[in-house]
This record gives C-alpha cells, structure tokens and sequence, in this order.
C-alpha cells in the first residue's frame, strides 16, 4: 500500500513524535445532464500531512510528493510551525497516542476488489441504463455516477495503522417536461450494490405523479421524511450538537443537557464506525481508535464525540473522531452516525395517520442558523408531495423548513423499520466518503417558513 | 514543464477533437488563535497536471500529481479511455472561438506574504485576539490569517501557452459571546474567514485588526441583551459582506450558464432565468446593474486568463435591472449562440476540471451619496452588514438570510442594535425592490473563501463589489 510506505518515511524525517498522515484517492467519477454525459474526472493524488507537538501546540504541513527531499522539506516546515507556535506559549494539546493496528490494513473490511479497479465500462453501462429508463417515459435524467479506492495510513516512531476501504455512490434525478423532478440514490461499499436502473425508476415515478403541484402556505405541518432528508437533518445536528470542542466551549446544543431528554424515548442514535452498513473506519486522523459511542439513548443526551484536543479541554478521552492531526479547527465530529429503525414497515404505513401534511424526499442547501438551538434552515427539492387522509395525493410546490433538529427529534411520532445509507456524495477536497444509516421518520409540528 | 504540456497536447490530438493541459502548483498558508492560543499553523502545497480531453463531443479528465512525465502521460490515457467509453454526442456543439493565450501575468504585490516570518504574523493575530478578550461576555476569541498562492501553466490544441501567478492574502477577527442557552457571535472585517484580497501581505496589515477588536467584542456581548428582530415587513439596507453574499446566492449563481442549461441539475440546481431572457427579463429595479468583471484588482475572481484560457473582461450581467448577460464558457456559449466566453472557467487546483464560476460579480454604484446619507434618508428599517447563515432554493428563487447583528434606522438615524436578523424574499421581486444604491465612494470588495460548486466538489474564492442598497418592503424576523 503506497499509503503505509509514505507515512513510514514521513514520520522518520519529523522528530521522534512527529505524526504522519497518508491519504490517497484513486477516484473516478462520471457526470451526466439532461441524458448524456458531461463531465468526467479520474483523480490519483494524496496528501501527506507531518504534525509536530510542541509544549502543547501543534505545527502542521502537507505536501502531495513523496520523494524524499518533499518529505523532508514538509518535515520542516512542519517543525518550524511548531517552534514558532510554541514561542507564543504553551497550549492544550496533549500529543500524539495512535493505537498501533497490525499488517496493512484489512483489505476485507470495507474494501471490494472490483470496486477498486473504477472500470469506466461499469460507470457507462449504469449511465446508459438511467438514460434508457429515462427516456422510456419522455424525462431527463441527471446525476452522477462515481467509485472510489481511498488508503489511508499513519506512522509515528515504531508504532503505524492503514486501510483501504472503496465507496459507491450513484445519483438520478429525473426531470419531467413540467419541471417536476425526483430523487433516487445508493450509497455501497461496492460497485455492485449500485443498481442504475432501479434508481433510474424510482427517481422517474416521483418526477411523474400526477397533478398540478399545489402550494402550501408558512405554518406547521406534519411530516414524512424519506431517509436521505433524515440524513441531512442528522448531519446538520452532528455539527451542533455532538461536536466536543463546541461542547467544551458552552457552544453546544448539548451543553448543560448530557443525560436529559432531548428527544422522544423512540430516538436512539449512535456513532458506529466499524458498522459494516456504513462506510467504515477503524481510525481517525489522529491514529485513535474509533469507538462506537452513543450520543442519545432512548431520547436521552448521552455523549458527545472528542479528538485529543477537545477531550483534553473537556477532561475527557478522545472517541476517535479527529478530523485533522492535533485536531480541526472546527473540532470534531461523527463519521457514521445511525438512527436506530422504529416500529413502522415502511413510509406508505408513516403516511397512514396523516390527515393533511408534507411528504419530504429530500433537504437542499441546509444549513445552520442558530447551532445551540440546532436551528437550521434548508428547502426541500425532488419529490415533495401533499399527503392527504393518509396518502400521497399531488406533488406540492417546494417549501422552506425551519425548525429545530432537536425540536423535530422531539415531535417524531413514528420512525420506519428499514434504514438505508445515506449520502448526498459530495467529495470537496481529499475524498472522504461518509454516510448516515438512518430510517424514514414522521414528526409533528415541522415548521416550514415559505 | 512547457515541453510536457506541448508534449501532451500533442499526443491527445490524435484521439480527441481538443485538448488542454494544466500545470497547477498550489501553497497555502492558514494560522489562528483561540482564546490567545494558537489554533491552527497549517503550511500545504500541491502540484500536479490536469489533463481535459474532448472525444466525439464527450469529455474526459485525468490529474496526475506531481511533474513525472510517465504519470502525465499515464493521466492523458485514461482522460482518453474516460472519454470514449461513455455514449457518444453527436449533436454537441463546438466551442465557442477563442484566440490563443499567449503570455504571463502575475498579482502585484507588495509583499509576499509567504516570505513574511510566521512570527510577525502570530504577533498581530495575538494582539487582536488580546483586544477580544476585553469584555467579560466574550468567551470565544478567533483572529484569524490566511494566504494562497497559485501558478498555473495552461496550454491547449489552439495553440495557448499561458502563464499566470496568483497570489491572495488576508485575514479577520471574531469574538463569541456565551450566555447560558445563547450565543451571539461578531466578526471584522467579515464572518467566514474575514476578508481576503488578491494582494501580498500588505493587505492583512490594512486591515488592522488589532485596532478592531475592542468594538467587536463588546457588540458580541451587547448582542446577548439587544432585542430580537422583529417579524414583519421592513426596510432593508445591506452592505459589505451581506450585500456581496446576496449579489453572489441570487444574481452570480443564478446567471451561470452551466446551470441555466440543466447541466448543475444534479448538484448545484439549475435557474429561474432563461437561456433567452438577455434584453428581456427583468432582474431588479431600474437601480440595478451588475457587472461581472476578472479584471478588478484585488478581486478574488481577477485573473488574466480563465483555465480555459479565455482572457478576463468586463462582462454585464444586468444593466439598469434587465438581464444583460451570463457567466459563460466556451462550450456553454457556444450552445446558445454567444460569439465568446464570459471567461469564467475555473478549476480548484490541478486535480479538478474547470467549470463555470464567478468572477468578480458586482453590483454597480449608484448615486444614493454615503452610507450614512442612505441612512438619514430612510425614516424606519434595519441594517445588516455581516452574515450568520444563508441558504437559497436550486433555482436560486427563495432565499434565507440571518445576519449577526442589525441596527434599527429610526427616523433617518442608526439606533440600537438587534440581535438574529434574518430576512427572506424572491430574487426577481427583491432586486425589483432595490430604490437606492450608494455612490461610488461607497465601493468596495468583499470576499467569500467557500463557495462550492461540482461534483467533485470544488471550492472556489470569489470578490464581490458592492455600495451600500436599500431594499424596501421586506419580509424580517423569519428564523
């Protein structure tokens, strides 16, 4: 693995606790428009970041060259962070403590061979059919088809840890004549488990129900989210709510609220992160071991994710939720969040009780308002349909939520069996593929302001 | 280098119809402190090629790190195999004509602030981040200092062979106040990173932020205590960052053509504006102009040439408030018959392929005189200059915004502040309810660091001009 044999030679040019992270991406990525393809992007690149402690700070620099003179030159660079941070005095971080993991990673633990070759064949092929479903019914088909192989790999002095794990990740969004459009996707670890076609169908069925969409005016309404708008919901409150740094600062939404009622008892979330149904890891960005953790047991706040730096202002120990060696400035985070499934058998059974509410396939451009209050914002998009007498009746002109991811948690009337994994495949900078395995839910009393 | 990319320019002309190449060394420098202590001393660089090809009207793009001819040549491979494994488009329309880049251009600095020590700089983020913590309401004290530096060597099968060095600096403060079940936060020069310019160091040294940071702490903790914003219909007056993120959410993104022809649909959205609304489609009031312009210094959009190689102009975008043009690239205006590109591809990084982006997006001056003139002419509104949250429906129609602090406008005079002022509205009726913008005098830059945009996501940092605007009749206290 290119990974593990950088990181070792990275560490080796920093001092004795020098940390040396590996990522590598070996991505491909197809892009389609309106039935045809657009943009393609194959990507082999990675990034070796060398952290220092030094009196409790942290000097930090990266390069993408392995030889070794840019090893050695980002060594430096790193060292010279350091001394220059330290000069100001000394800080909180602890240093480096990776718990060391045996061989080279296990290549059967999130990882597919197949998946890994990112065959451009595989990719036009499921392109080809969402255009052909598409097309069978006079729609567009938009979205993205992409596969992904990631190492990642870390050193310090004798002690090292890698893995390879692979992500799948495919999009429809069909668009009918009328504008109208539906949403459909799959998140694997393998290529295989990415079926075109029956996304294609699904995204098509929502993007042709019939009727003109209707408008609904501000107010409260009940609610019926599909897993991918649950998905942007829970992830939204990973930020406000589970994040140790804000939590040690008194910025979080938990602070002050560990072991109260924060939801209603049928909510159990946790942080799995060896979960095979999610993309999983075995190490976060600081070597540390990732601990499943759960964050709300029953409707209870039970605790909050750390890296080194926030479990040491906390008086805590770190969960293994770095995002960054010595840790990111925004704090840490969950990387595999799941909702536990609930007692309904599907979303036609969630929509049974409903006399007049709001049926959610999916959330766009959320984002938070208020992080204490897990107020946030967001405009539902692709299948958003008026439920009536406890069944979809007509699509429903898209409408903006604001509310409380809390405040929803605590009016969630019923949660689906079935949980899915979602993702909205997005991958800004080094890819780091994630998702959340949650169910569909219903909940009362959602706020929608437009 | 310039050999390589000849090099591979040549061989991709046997397979593919056009071709470029890309050379992008990348550094970055980001430090900060909390609570007087460092936070983050972060120094990365990167370098690879990027390699685009055409084939039969499909594209395919491969990066290699790093500046080994065989992986480059190994990139041009698979950027050829990409391109003609996927179904054929035979109607795909030709780019748009475009001379040959020819040349180099570079920043103008001052100073290089990558040869400025680490020290000098930790010097002033500490000594403003000292200024925060001088009110007992503060509990969170961010300064913060960022720098980018980007060389770029482009060439294509046209006959471009360009050059570019681009170097951006800058840097802000913020204090966050902590009460019990709320938190108010205040920023300088803006939210988000502060404010950043493409400039040297000399720009970080303007923005004296160590100067700042008392009133910035205690309109963090005052807020705690100021009233919320009222819900209901007032009048509105945006400036600075609020303005420019407005321009950016409902006129730049609205106006790119990639999305105006269904092809962000998948990600980003599309828009509310028509392929064919230039001359008629009324965007705001007669007060409105906005112009997108890679050609303003200091602007995070400036560059000689786009990574397409088309070089950088003045484009409208609307004039007196009917749409004027579209943030456009070769094959985009090719499709809906412009003669050229905006020129507004751009790539983030070597490993991303250029996509259709802003550039400088402004809203022109008007002649409303002074900020503070606008002020005493308005008998009853709000304030808002700095941004908390956003966010904006996909066909960039239905907009939510929440700033970090407003000041009421009573009887032409600025009065007390307010704390969470959110405000909402509809693109086309909000630009149409723009009565005033202020002078050229009142001019000035904003940036914004995280605009994302693609799949593979990119990230891309963008300037906005503005003077201050007033909006009337709108919707207040949403959130």
């Amino acid at each position: 693995m290119i990974a593990q044999e950088v990181a070792g030679r990275a560490a080796a040019r920093g001092a004795p606790d020098a940390f040396a992270r590996v990522t590598r991406e070996h991505s491909l990525m197809l892009r389609f428009a309106a039935g045809r393809p657009t943009q393609s992007t194959a990507i082999d690149d990675l990034t070796v970041e060398i952290a220092i402690p030094f009196r409790g700070q942290v000097g930090r620099a990266s390069t993408n060259a392995v030889d070794d003179r840019a090893l050695a030159n980002c060594a430096e660079r790193a060292r010279l962070a350091a001394e220059a941070a330290a000069a100001v005095g000394e800080s909180n971080f602890p240093g480096f403590d990776p718990t060391p993991l045996p061989g080279a990673g296990d290549p059967g633990f999130g990882f597919d061979p197949r998946t890994a070759e990112l065959d451009p064949e595989v990719g036009a092929a499921a392109l080809a059919d969402a255009f052909a479903v598409a097309g069978e019914q006079g729609l567009e088909a938009h979205g993205i088809w992409t596969v992904a192989q990631q190492e990642e790999a870390w050193a310090m002095g004798d002690r090292s840890g890698a893995e390879r794990r692979t992500d799948a990740f495919m999009k429809v969004i069909c668009i009918a004549p009328s504008g109208r459009s539906g949403y459909a996707s799959r998140t694997a670890i393998t290529v295989a488990d990415i079926p075109a076609r029956e996304l294609a169908e699904q995204a098509a069925r929502k993007a042709v129900v019939d009727g003109e969409p209707a408008r609904l005016g501000p107010g409260e309404y009940t609610v019926v989210f599909e897993p991918a708008a649950v998905g942007w919901l829970l992830d939204l409150l990973a930020g406000s709510a589970f994040n140790g740094l804000a939590h040690a600062e008194g910025r979080g939404a938990l602070d002050g609220r560990l072991g109260q009622r924060v939801a209603v008892p049928l909510v159990n979330l946790s942080d799995s992160p060896r979960s095979a149904r999610t993309l999983p890891r075995s190490f976060d960005a600081e070597g540390t071991r990732k601990a499943p953790i759960p964050l709300i047991q029953d409707g209870v706040a039970h605790s909050v994710a750390h890296d080194r730096r926030s479990a040491a202002i906390a008086g805590a120990t770190s969960t293994g939720h770095a995002l960054a060696p010595g840790g990111s400035p925004s704090g840490p985070s969950p990387t595999n969040l799941v909702l536990a499934g609930g007692g309904a058998s599907d979303e036609t059974e969630l929509c049974g009780p409903v006399e007049r509410g709001v049926y959610v396939t999916r959330l766009w451009y959320a984002n938070v308002v208020r992080p204490k209050e897990t107020l946030i914002t967001a405009v539902t998009r692709d299948g958003t349909f008026l439920i009536e007498n406890g069944r979809i009746t007509r699509p429903l002109r898209d409408l903006r939520l604001t509310d409380s991811v809390l405040g929803i948690l605590s009016r969630t009337q019923a949660i689906a069996r079935h949980q899915q994994l979602t993702s909205d495949g997005e991958f800004y900078g080094r890819r780091f593929a994630y998702g959340i395995v949650c169910p569909a839910l219903r909940a009362g009393a959602v706020r929608f302001t437009a | 280098m310039r050999d390589l990319l000849r090099d591979l320019i040549d061989s991709a002309q046997a397979r593919a119809g056009y071709a470029d190449a890309r050379f992008v060394r990348s550094r970055v420098e980001r430090l900060s402190t909390r609570n007087g202590r460092l936070d983050q001393l972060d120094s990365d660089e990167s370098e690879g090629i990027g390699i685009r090809v055409r084939v039969g009207g499909s594209w395919g793009f491969a990066a290699a790190r790093g500046t080994d001819r065989a992986d480059a040549e190994d990139a041009l491979r698979r950027a050829l195999a990409i391109a003609e494994a996927q179904p054929s488009v035979p109607d795909a329309a030709p780019l748009a004509p475009e001379p040959p880049a020819r040349g180099e251009w570079a920043t103008p600095v001052e100073r290089d602030p990558f040869n400025v020590p680490v020290e000098e700089k930790l010097a002033i983020l500490l000594a403003a981040d000292l200024g925060l913590r001088t009110d007992p309401g503060v509990k969170i004290t961010l300064a913060r200092f960022s720098a980018f530096q980007t060389e770029k060597l482009f060439a294509n099968s046209e006959g471009a062979l360009c050059e570019q060095r681009i170097t951006e600096c800058g840097g802000g403060i913020a204090a966050v106040a902590v009460d019990g079940a709320d938190t108010q936060v205040r920023s300088y020069p803006a939210s988000h990173g502060g404010h950043v310019a493409e400039a040297g160091y000399e720009h970080f040294l303007a923005l004296e932020l160590p100067g700042h940071a008392p009133l910035v702490a205690s309109e963090a903790a005052e807020l705690l205590r100021a009233p919320a914003c009222p819900h209901g219909r007032s009048t509105l007056i945006l400036a600075g960052e609020q303005l420019g993120l407005q321009v950016h959410e409902s006129v730049g993104h609205a106006v790119e053509l990639d999305r105006i022809l269904g092809r962000e649909a998948s990600y980003a959205g599309t828009s509310f504006v028509p392929h064919d609304g230039i001359g008629s489609l009324r965007f705001g009031s007669e007060r409105v102009n906005v112009t997108a312009d890679a050609t303003v210094p200091g602007g995070l959009g400036s560059f000689r040439w786009d990574d397409e190689g088309v070089e950088g102009r003045p484009v409208p975008i609307v004039r007196d408030g009917v749409l004027a043009g579209f943030l456009s690239s070769r094959e985009t205006a090719s499709e809906i018959g412009l003669e050229r590109s905006g020129g507004c591809m751009r790539a983030e990084g070597f490993a991303r392929q250029p996509i259709v982006r802003m550039t400088n997006v402004n809203l022109d001056p008007g002649e409303a005189g002074t900020l503070e003139q606008l002020i005493a002419d308005t008998d009853d509104g709000l304030l808002i200059e700095t941004n908390r949250s956003w966010s904006i429906d996909d066909r960039r129609l239905h907009f939510q915004f929440e700033g970090e602090a407003a000041w009421e406008i009573k009887h032409g005079e600025r009065g007390r502040l307010v704390r969470n002022p959110s405000y909402a509205g509809m693109t086309p009726e909000f630009w149409g309810s723009c009565d005033a913008v202020c002078s050229p005098s009142e001019w000035s830059l904003i940036s914004l660091l995280d605009c994302g945009k693609g799949e593979p996501g990119q990230v891309m940092r963008v300037s906005h001009g503005t003077a201050p605007a007033r909006f009337r009749d709108v919707e207040v206290g949403v959130a």
